[in-house]
């Protein structure tokens, strides 16, 4: 019978002879790791250059020439544009690259399958494929990250689907949702537009898509503002983000809603209506923006001074007026903003 | 355990039980608590794995990468300012800006960043919702956008942050130490949390590695080398445990308790509402991100303080015994202060997890470990030598110690290995595997030592900081 004693004996040996496996281990995928990094670099050597001209070359079909493949065509790819990039595909199909970005997308490795599915995004005939990720991998930076790349191809699934499996908004919060609406926003912006009248749909998701659209010129501004106009009016952690929207787009439809933004009670929504006031040119904020230059939150006052700095000659004259008035907050916040922007 | 000689007295044989059990029990638990930290560093490392190459990143987050406002503080860093401003310009980040702190420097600090980028004196409108010693200046070039230099009076690392974040206008600010070299796309890994949970993350921070030995040429670390100082290789080992084990298991549990001063990535608009940095400790950093817990746990708010494992901070690390001694002892304090501010969080059920793992983790490895482990140095050899412990069971459980720790530092060196794989030379693995053995006679000791020095400070509420000489990373390239 083993005794305490000795077991603690066996356990420190256990430690030690697994401790020298793990280290003989490392060694040796060292050195077997080396003598395959020679032939991936020859063989990469060939490679290079034909894929870059887009040659279709006869490499063997082994697995190390289609991880060789592989490998450069996620690196070239973001290389090259237009008709060289068609090339490039084709000469990487022709190497067996697509073959093994499809091997990948049953890897075990997240990183591993997310890079398959952007990789093979490229591939049309792959679509489908990538698309079955992007909807079911139970990994979801690589549902995301098969989305973005399709989305970029121009090849998502349809939007609604996607953004319901996807959870954006309910259990994936990323910002990257931004991107993928603004991506789908160019190939379909009235899906997009759509998203905002569905009622089941999360405000992030309606945010992302307000995001998207405010920056394509591809959808009616009108209608899109109305929309803003009335969510900005809502209590939501959202509004800021509405804001900034509406400074973007600059259209004279928001500027009722940026003019009583300046009003709120939340100082975040207070600084993204003057940020806002600014950048749609809103010269009938004035007023409301040197009251703002008393306001308690620095950061209010921050963007009232700056907004009042870009709106011409009225704002200006707005800044000096209050550097030289009674109220000590405002007065020192219009100095620093004269001084800053060396219009003292 | 005991084998009791004839004239022992019952209540020396139930002292040195006690003893021995205390030292036993304290050494498991650290055991057990390093054995969840493998596994749970293993899993975070397995579920968000690296991101293999800077340009996957920058297609993947750069659209959506929030502005960062990257502070760093210099004092007397005439020598290496210019260097690491131009490394720090050349970070790869859509949206950025550079606010180096001169705080009070008494070289030419301030002369030779002017020369170099050609600044002039602006003027800055600051928010003044945290202290912080008075700026004298500030200074920029129109040919330099992403950067201002503010002139302060001295007022220590955390003044001087303080002064940073009051400056800052972005959402996010990253602290950094101005003698530290970022890695180029360390902000866009670092960011990743921001982007991924943007309602809930807080704080992130990053690996930091040593770059003593490295070959560095132009601000940037382009050959990784071990150095030849046994002392610089120890550290390296213990790095790599530090951050590649232990933050990266804690980050994962969601019981972070520090982020590096030399490279954190904060929301300003928290660290503002819990008053920035606090001057009067040394271990501000850890302070800092033990206010963000309270803060939020306070107010009932959802929130995450997580650590990625691939952005990297290379810093040089002292290669002198008495510097790195002043080094540790110092850290020792700063974790001891922060942990009797912050009692109240304690095993206290209304903080979670932090109460219990987070600060169950600094009472075991800060407070209680280097205590009982001289203890153990002390009083074991002293009950053996009186006949009171007997001898293969001594050995055994010092077996049972020092195999477990070099196991733990087998097992880092794995989880490097396979998922950052910095080091080039496989000569590496092996001289730092020798180092995980070698470690544990002498070092080990040594270092609890100094650690006992910084609980001596403590007790007598010292409050400098010791001085930390540095080489510059001009020696460590030479070569």
């Amino acid at each position: 019978m083993i005794t305490t004693l000795q077991a603690l004996w066996e356990f420190s040996l256990f430690l030690c002879a697994l401790a020298l496996v793990a280290v003989g281990g490392l060694l040796l995928a060292r050195g077997v790791g080396g003598r395959r990094a020679g032939r991936r670099e020859a063989m990469r050597r060939m490679l290079l250059p034909a894929m870059l001209r887009g040659d279709t070359v006869g490499i063997g079909g082994t697995r190390l020439s289609r991880e060789v493949a592989a490998g450069l065509t996620v690196e070239l790819a973001e290389l090259v544009r237009g008709s060289d990039r068609d090339s490039l595909i084709a000469a990487a199909r022709a190497a067996g690259a697509a073959d093994q970005f499809v091997r990948r997308l049953r890897a075990r490795a997240p990183q591993e399958r997310l890079l398959a599915a952007e990789a093979l995004a490229l591939f049309p005939e792959h679509a489908e494929a990538v698309a079955k990720v992007a909807l079911g991998d139970r990994n979801p930076d690589v549902r995301l990250g098969a989305a973005l790349a399709l989305a970029h191809e121009g090849r998502a699934p349809p939007v609604g689907e996607l953004v319901r499996r996807l959870g954006i908004g309910t259990t994936e919060h990323s910002l990257l949702a931004v991107s993928l609406m603004r991506d789908l926003a160019r190939t379909d912006p009235h899906a997009v537009e759509a998203l905002l009248y569905d009622l089941e749909l999360p405000d992030a998701v309606k945010l992302a898509a307000t995001d998207a659209l405010a920056e394509s010129g591809a959808v009616d501004h009108a209608l899109l503002v109305a929309w803003m106009s009335e969510a900005a009016d809502e209590e939501s952690e959202l509004r800021p983000r509405i804001f900034r929207a509406l400074g973007r787009i600059g259209h004279p439809a928001g500027h009722g809603a940026i003019l009583a933004g300046l009003d709120s009670p939340d100082w975040r929504v207070r600084a993204s209506a003057a940020e806002a006031a600014a950048r749609s040119a809103l010269k009938a904020a004035v007023p409301q923006l040197a009251v703002l230059l008393d306001d308690d939150e620095w950061w209010v006052r921050l963007r009232a001074g700056e907004a009042l700095a870009r709106l011409g000659s009225t704002g200006r004259l707005a800044l000096h007026h209050a550097a030289l008035g009674d109220a000590p907050v405002a007065r020192s916040a219009a100095k620093a903003t004269l001084a800053e922007r060396s219009i003292a | 355990m005991i084998a009791a000689p004839a004239w022992a007295a019952p209540w020396m044989v139930g002292t040195a039980e006690v003893i021995a059990l205390i030292v036993i029990v304290t050494g498991l638990l650290q055991v057990g608590f390093y054995i969840v930290q493998l596994a749970f560093a293993a899993a975070a490392l397995l579920s968000r794995p690296p991101v293999p190459r800077g340009a996957t990143l920058w297609r993947r987050y750069s659209d959506q990468a929030p502005p960062i406002s990257v502070l760093a503080p210099a004092f007397n860093e005439g020598l290496t300012v210019v260097e690491s401003v131009r490394s720090l310009l050349a970070l790869q980040y859509p949206n950025f800006e550079v606010l180096l702190i001169n705080d009070g420097s008494k070289d030419d600090t301030l002369a030779r960043v002017i020369a170099a980028f050609d600044l002039r004196p602006v003027q800055r409108y600051v928010d003044d919702r945290m202290q912080n010693a008075p700026i004298r200046g500030f200074y920029a070039s129109p040919a330099l956008p992403r950067l201002l230099v503010i002139d302060k009076e001295n007022g220590g690392k955390a003044d001087a942050l303080n002064a940073g974040i009051n400056t800052c206008r972005t959402e996010l600010f990253c602290a950094i130490d101005a003698d530290s070299i970022l890695e180029p796309d360390a902000l866009l890994r670092v960011v990743r949390p921001f982007i991924d949970e943007p309602e809930l993350t807080i704080a992130a921070g990053g690996t930091i590695r040593i770059a003593n030995g490295c070959k560095i040429d132009s601000g940037q670390v382009v050959n990784v080398r071990l150095p030849r100082s046994f002392l610089a290789l120890v550290q390296i080992m213990e790095y790599l445990r530090a951050f590649l084990m232990a933050r990266l298991a804690l980050g994962q549990m969601q019981v972070l308790t520090v982020i590096s001063g030399a490279f954190g990535l904060f929301r300003r608009q928290y660290v503002v509402d819990v008053g920035g940095y606090s001057h009067a400790t040394v271990g501000e950093d850890m302070e800092l991100v033990l206010k963000l817990h309270r803060y939020m746990r306070d107010r009932g708010q959802p929130y995450r303080i997580e650590f990625i494992a691939e952005p990297v901070c290379w810093t040089e690390c002292p290669e002198d015994a008495a510097v790195l001694g002043r080094q540790r002892s110092r850290w020792q304090r700063g974790a001891l202060e922060c942990f009797a501010k912050h009692k109240a969080m304690c095993f206290n059920p209304r903080y979670g997890r932090i109460g219990f793992l987070g600060f169950g983790q600094i009472l075991l490895v800060d407070v209680l470990g280097p205590l009982v482990e001289v203890l153990g140095y002390v009083l074991v050899p002293l009950l053996y030598g009186l006949g009171l412990l007997a001898l293969p069971w001594l050995l055994a459980f010092l077996a049972v110690t020092f195999t477990f720790g070099v196991f733990v530092s087998i097992a880092t060196l794995v989880l490097e290995e396979i998922q950052l794989r910095r080091f080039p030379h496989a000569r590496a693995i092996a001289v730092l595997a020798g180092i995980a053995v070698i470690e544990n006679f002498g070092y080990r000791q040594l270092s609890n030592i100094w650690r006992l020095q910084g609980w001596w400070q403590f007790l007598r509420k010292q409050q400098s900081w010791g001085t930390m000489t540095r080489k510059g990373f001009g020696g460590a390239s030479a070569g």
